[in-house]
């Protein structure tokens, strides 16, 4: 296999002065030598060709084991349970796992937080019971004048910053959907990786059992899954390119698309 | 809209399905129970009394839209109103969940705002 290793450039350097060779034999009338380096070209074309497949199969699954060992050193800090040796895909289920077990504490947090808003509210009950007699006092204490007003006006106030506060809280529960938003990106990368995996195998595999063959006129179709049924509409996770036409970029988007099918 | 109606909400993430649900309790409607995929849903359906149902799209299993299409095509389930709430947002998705019969559609990433006027609305036409 003398072409094996050799880059395209030196493939038409080659390809040159076999053509050259070819016609003067030609000329010469040496028909079955012009039919040898016709096949020869032949086989070396093919050469170059797997040779060409199979350094860029080998580049693709080194870069693939390197994102695997970069990732999971990345990742190791601080925590034990990550073992050296699982994949691209493993890491990027456990950044899921992670963010999902995160996000969960943070909305345990603003759950405490929302039972703290209810006792101030309830407090808040109280107050209004007390504020009540404090009104009646007022009547009857000239010092105390203006007392009741003034403690409505603050026990307003407060109520006004408990409902923020509920708000701000409830704010903070929502925007926990970037957990599912990454995760379901990242999802989608594992898919593609896990994919690549397999078909560069596939890949390197036919590279071998080619080389092995004798005669390499028998071109392999490549072993190209069906695409996905596009008739179907199928889920493909949040959007990246929200400006693309296709693509709607808000919820009035979807809204106004709606109601121009008469919903 | 009767706040005590059994809802039945869906999503593969559990971040997603607790924020649903704290969203619902803020609208007090606290009688709710989740699935993760459409595969898990269908029979909790099935059993009967589950009044609304509140899916995403992209889950293992049996999709959102396949749900959807399931339900519409069981008679003792067919009126059951559903509201997606899904990240995917391409125009012919929008579309063809509205034909497959969704009541309302809202993308992920929501405000509390929004998910509150979909339900409103719902139930307002439902009447």
């Amino acid at each position: 296999m003398s072409g094996i290793g050799q880059g395209i450039g030196q493939f038409e350097i080659e390809l040159q002065n076999k053509a050259q060779e070819l016609v003067s034999v030609l000329s010469d009338g040496n028909v079955s030598h012009a039919m040898e380096i016709i096949q020869e070209l032949h086989d070396f074309r093919h050469q170059v060709f797997f040779s060409e497949v199979g350094h860029l199969t080998r580049g693709l699954h080194e870069a693939l084991k390197a994102f695997s060992t970069e990732l999971g050193s990345s990742l190791q800090v601080d925590d034990e349970e990550a073992d050296k040796d699982t994949d691209a895909a493993d890491r990027l289920n456990y950044v899921i796992e992670v963010t999902e077990k995160n996000a969960h504490e943070t909305m345990d947090r603003v759950d405490n937080a929302l039972s703290l808003v209810d006792k101030l509210d309830s407090q808040s009950e109280r107050f209004k019971d007390l504020l009540l007699l404090v009104g009646q006092l007022e009547k009857e204490h000239d010092s105390l004048s203006g007392v009741y007003d003034r403690t409505c006006a603050v026990k307003e106030e407060s109520e006004k910053t408990i409902n923020t506060l509920r708000t701000e809280l409830t704010d903070i529960v929502v925007s926990q959907s970037y957990q599912d938003i990454t995760g379901q990106l990242i999802r989608r990368v594992i898919s593609l990786v896990t994919n690549v995996e397999s078909h560069l195998i596939g890949l390197m595999e036919m590279a071998a059992k080619v080389e092995k063959l004798s005669g390499i006129e028998s071109a392999p179709s490549s072993s190209q899954e069906k695409d996905n049924n596009k008739n179907e509409v199928q889920a493909e996770g949040p959007q990246i390119k929200k400006n693309s036409p296709d693509v709607v970029s808000n919820q009035d988007e979807v809204d106004d698309l709606l109601s121009s099918l008469g919903f | 809209m009767n706040k005590d109606m059994k809802i039945l909400v869906v999503d593969d993430f559990s971040t997603m399905r607790r924020i649903i649900k704290n969203l619902l309790k803020d609208l007090g409607m606290t009688n709710v129970t989740e699935a993760d995929d459409g595969q898990t849903a269908l029979p909790i359906l099935k059993q009967g009394g589950i009044d609304f149902l509140v899916t995403d799209w992209n889950m293992p299993g049996m999709t959102g839209i396949d749900l959807l299409k399931e339900v519409r095509s069981d008679p003792n389930l067919a009126s059951m109103p559903v509201l997606m709430v899904t990240a995917e947002a391409k125009k012919e998705q929008i579309i063809a969940a509205a034909q497959a019969g969704v009541n309302g559609y809202v993308v992920k990433p929501f405000t509390a705002a929004v998910l509150k006027e979909k339900i409103d609305k719902i139930f307002e036409r439902l009447g």
